[in-house]
């Protein structure tokens, strides 16, 4: 190889190119449009790559041995330690606190399908049976001058199990839609999507509402126009069957029967089974 | 370690493996808790600990077995004691594998109960009956292979090998069978129309839950991967033998085995992105939402990272072939094609916009690429004088080196600089123009060119050697911290993409079957992963360093080897 010339001058002068590049290419990214962090970002890697240029001219490291080599080991060992651990800290961190409730929401109706619910379940009708005779109880005492008293939570409550409203339907399909994580392929309201699978402002005016349940359901039986390749069949899971409770599939299609603005183009679903 | 230690080592190991299928049938079990850490970082520590000694366990035979079929083929010493050394520090890590082994069950046992004794019950005959039976046969030949080197020489060594060859044999079949309940986790049978996936499981054969979508992919993956951590790890062995050598002969052997264990690591190293494609590939055809959530959304950022560990890995190997071809004397007159240099500029830009155009698996783009990688030897031959135009090996290398860059800024640009697409806004994403550079088209042309340009490098260095002489020993002695920091990479990017498959199982133990009901099923941060990963790390290598020193530095290294001192002729066998 070639005759290398001094660290110092070495890094000098393929910093400044470095240096130079890397303008060049902020220069070449802004009149492109693209945001601040990724100017940086092409910056950095023109730096990286005036590293990687200072290091293959770099003079040959002389042996070390003994303690000196077990010292220098662990120093390696520590920097590349910290480096990896703040590369990463460093990145955008998803806060785990927005899925948290979500899951919670979820999981709701499975674990009071599982023997850890039902057993928690019935815990809490037996605390609730327990409060309801010591009322009874304390109502006995009373006869007489508390005769008037009305029950609580009579009169305003809903009975339970009693069918939502349509509007407290809309709303739960609303909330699956989030549940779901739906806006992760389809644009809905201007957000969400990345083009994944079709923006559905207007499904509710191509579908009818048992046609949405047969899509949520059986993914392949409707295939939006433009997204009818081979590869795109499968890109919407077929796992609502199995994630979803029967009356959140009722809350999500009534959700989604709402959705007519005609204003977006939403192409047109081709019924396939 | 003695034998009556390892021995001791492994029984505690199978008692734990067994004693916990026992303690599974005890009914109300109360569920321990982990302070600190939480039961599922415990879990992860643990299973991450055992994964790791298991794929060096795995990894390592199937090169040992190469190597001491070279070493008898060409009848050259260097391999054989590579191999011997390579096993030495095996054994020991096999009996942390079954101990790490032993204690996940338990730890599983104790914080999981019902999931546990869900999927071992699932896969009883592969917990109870295969999986211990290969494990006992596997530890038996393991030694028996050991023990028996000296004995099986000359005209035993086919013998020997055919050992080595069984020994491989039955840990891929291990490997496979454990992938079987591992990779189920992931992506359970989809179940036959009309019956619920939970109805089907309960009824579907052992075959059909093993079989599933990402099982094969896993398989190969971790194949490839082991070798490719295998290498590493005997390039690290080779670092830390070289730092402590004490004379001419020992550095030059040490040398040569860095050498030779890189070439393994990165050997196996150019398949394992396509591995790791194929896996993410059937990942996101199980069930299409697995893919954003991998790629965009909540894991995003751990690919940023991953991206960035592999552009790592491909820098630091392509400059251990610099520093390499530093030793060749002669290596001045080496030349390459100017044609090769210009196709591998024009490759990551051409790949773009062929696969943009024709998205893979289509075959057209072979019409394009094809012609384009086969040019420089064909234009060569059709117009010699373009052939005859050649640059010096030197610039070659450092064009190559550009392109690296270039390929590793490629697989680096993010859709968005987000934790989530949802909190993607105009001042964090790509414009809209250029948001193809986040497509799989450039991701794969960054993973191609990094692998093409290391390929070339390989094919200069292999020039350099038939002309020049290697000089042994005298590599900078800078290579040696390449070599340890393959490996410690190659050791953290295992573990962050081993968080990633865990985690693309969401909120569940088994994806879409098994809720996971504990507070602690949701996806965790980068930055907290990264630290555990870095711990892991550090543990793994601490354990290495030690079976490294114990059986490597502390017996006497010279014993019953041949002299390795005098340069040799590249390429000389």
């Amino acid at each position: 190889m070639a005759e290398q010339p001094s660290l110092i001058k070495s890094i000098v002068k393929k910093g400044i190119i470095g240096v130079v590049i890397g303008g060049i290419l902020v220069g070449v990214a802004i009149a492109l449009h693209f945001p601040p962090i990724f100017q940086g970002m092409f910056f950095g890697y023109a730096m990286l790559g005036a590293a990687v240029f200072i290091l293959l001219d770099a003079p040959s490291l002389k042996p070390i041995s003994g303690v000196k080599a077990v010292i220098a080991l662990v120093v390696f060992y520590g920097v590349l330690s910290v480096v990896y651990i703040g590369g990463a800290s460093n990145l955008p961190q998803y806060d785990p606190e927005d899925e948290k409730g979500k899951i919670e929401k979820l999981l709701k109706a499975k674990r009071a399908a599982s023997e850890q619910g039902k057993a928690e379940e019935l815990l809490a009708r037996a605390k609730a049976l327990s409060e309801k005779a010591d009322t009874i109880m304390a109502r006995l005492q009373a006869v007489g001058g508390a005769a008037a008293e009305a029950p609580a939570g009579e009169g305003g409550a809903k009975p339970a199990g009693a069918p939502a409203a349509a509007g407290d339907l809309v709303a739960m399909g609303k909330e699956q839609w989030n549940l779901q994580e739906c806006y992760n392929c389809h644009k809905l309201f201007g957000e969400g999507g990345k083009k994944r699978g079709p923006e559905l402002d207007n499904i509710g005016n191509l579908l009818k509402p048992e046609e949405l349940r047969q899509k949520v359901l059986d993914p392949q039986s409707w295939m939006a126009e433009g997204f009818e390749k081979e590869y795109e069949k499968k890109k919407m899971p077929d796992k609502y069957k199995e994630l979803m409770e029967e009356k959140e599939v009722d809350a999500l299609v009534a959700f989604l029967a709402t959705l007519k603005n005609p204003a977006v183009n939403t192409p047109k679903p081709i019924k396939k089974k | 370690m003695r034998m009556w230690q390892r021995s001791v080592l492994i029984a505690l190991g199978l008692l734990a493996v067994l004693g916990a299928t026992a303690y599974a049938q005890v009914p109300s079990a109360p569920v321990g808790e982990f302070p600190y850490t939480g039961n599922r970082t415990a879990v992860w520590i643990v299973a991450q600990l055992h994964i790791l000694f298991a794929g060096f366990i795995l990894g390592a035979p199937i090169f040992v077995v190469i190597s001491e079929w070279l070493g008898y083929r060409r009848q050259d010493p260097r391999y054989d004691r590579l191999a011997k050394e390579v096993t030495k520090v095996t054994v020991i890590l096999y009996s942390m594998t079954a101990l790490t082994g032993g204690l996940f069950i338990f730890v599983l046992l104790a914080t999981y109960p019902q999931f546990t004794t869900w999927l071992i019950n699932h896969f009883f005959l592969i917990f109870a009956v295969i999986y211990p039976l290969l494990f006992i046969g596997e530890t038996i030949v393991l030694y028996l292979y050991f023990y028996s080197w000296d004995a099986w020489k000359g005209e035993k060594k086919g013998r020997h090998i055919a050992l080595g060859v069984l020994l491989n044999l039955i840990g891929t079949i291990t490997l496979f069978v454990i992938d079987g309940p591992t990779s189920f986790m992931n992506t359970p049978s989809k179940a036959v129309e009309g019956i619920s996936l939970a109805d089907f499981i309960q009824t579907a054969s052992l075959w059909d839950k093993i079989f599933n979508y990402s099982w094969m992919p896993l398989n190969l993956h971790r194949l490839v991967g082991n070798v490719t951590f295998g290498g590493f790890i005997a390039g690290l062995i080779a670092a830390y033998m070289f730092m402590g050598a004490k004379n001419d002969e020992e550095r030059s052997y040490y040398d040569w085995m860095g050498f030779v264990g890189n070439l393994i690591g990165v050997g196996a190293l150019l398949f394992l992105p396509f591995m790791g494609y194929l896996l993410a590939y059937e990942l996101c055809d199980y069930d299409a939402s697995i893919c954003p959530y991998m790629m965009a959304d909540q894991l995003s950022m751990f690919f940023e990272m991953q991206g960035a560990m592999i552009g790592l890995i491909f820098l630091a190997s392509n400059y251990y072939i610099w520093l390499s071809m530093k030793r060749i004397e002669g290596v001045e007159r080496v030349r390459m094609s100017l044609l090769s240099m210009l196709v591998m500029i024009a490759l990551p830009f051409v790949m773009t916009y062929t696969w943009t155009i024709f998205p893979a698996p289509d075959p057209k783009s072979l019409g394009v690429l094809l012609p384009l990688v086969l040019a420089p030897a064909v234009l060569g031959k059709i117009i010699p004088p373009l052939g005859r135009i050649t640059v010096s090996s030197r610039v070659f290398i450092k064009v190559g080196f550009l392109m690296v860059v270039v390929g590793n800024a490629i697989w680096m640009t993010p859709h968005g600089f987000v934790a989530t697409q949802a909190l993607a806004t105009e001042h964090l994403e790509l414009p809209s123009d250029y948001g193809f550079l986040a497509l799989m088209p450039a991701k794969n042309s960054a993973a191609f060119t990094l692998v093409f340009v290391t390929v070339m490098n390989y094919i200069l260095y292999n020039r350099a050697i038939r002309q020049g002489t290697i000089v042994w020993g005298k590599i900078d002695f800078a290579s040696q911290f390449v070599l340890i920091f393959l490996a410690f990479s190659a050791i953290w990017t295992m573990g962050l993409m081993g968080a990633v498959r865990s985690l693309l199982r969401k909120y569940f133990h088994t994806y879409n079957l098994l809720p996971d009901f504990t507070v602690e099923s949701f996806t965790p941060t980068l930055s907290y992963a990264a630290w555990w990963i870095t711990g892991i790390t550090l543990v793994f290598y601490i354990v290495v360093s030690f079976a490294i020193v114990v059986t490597l530095r502390v017996a006497d290294p010279k014993k019953g080897h041949a002299s390795e001192a005098k340069p040799v002729p590249a390429g000389a066998e």
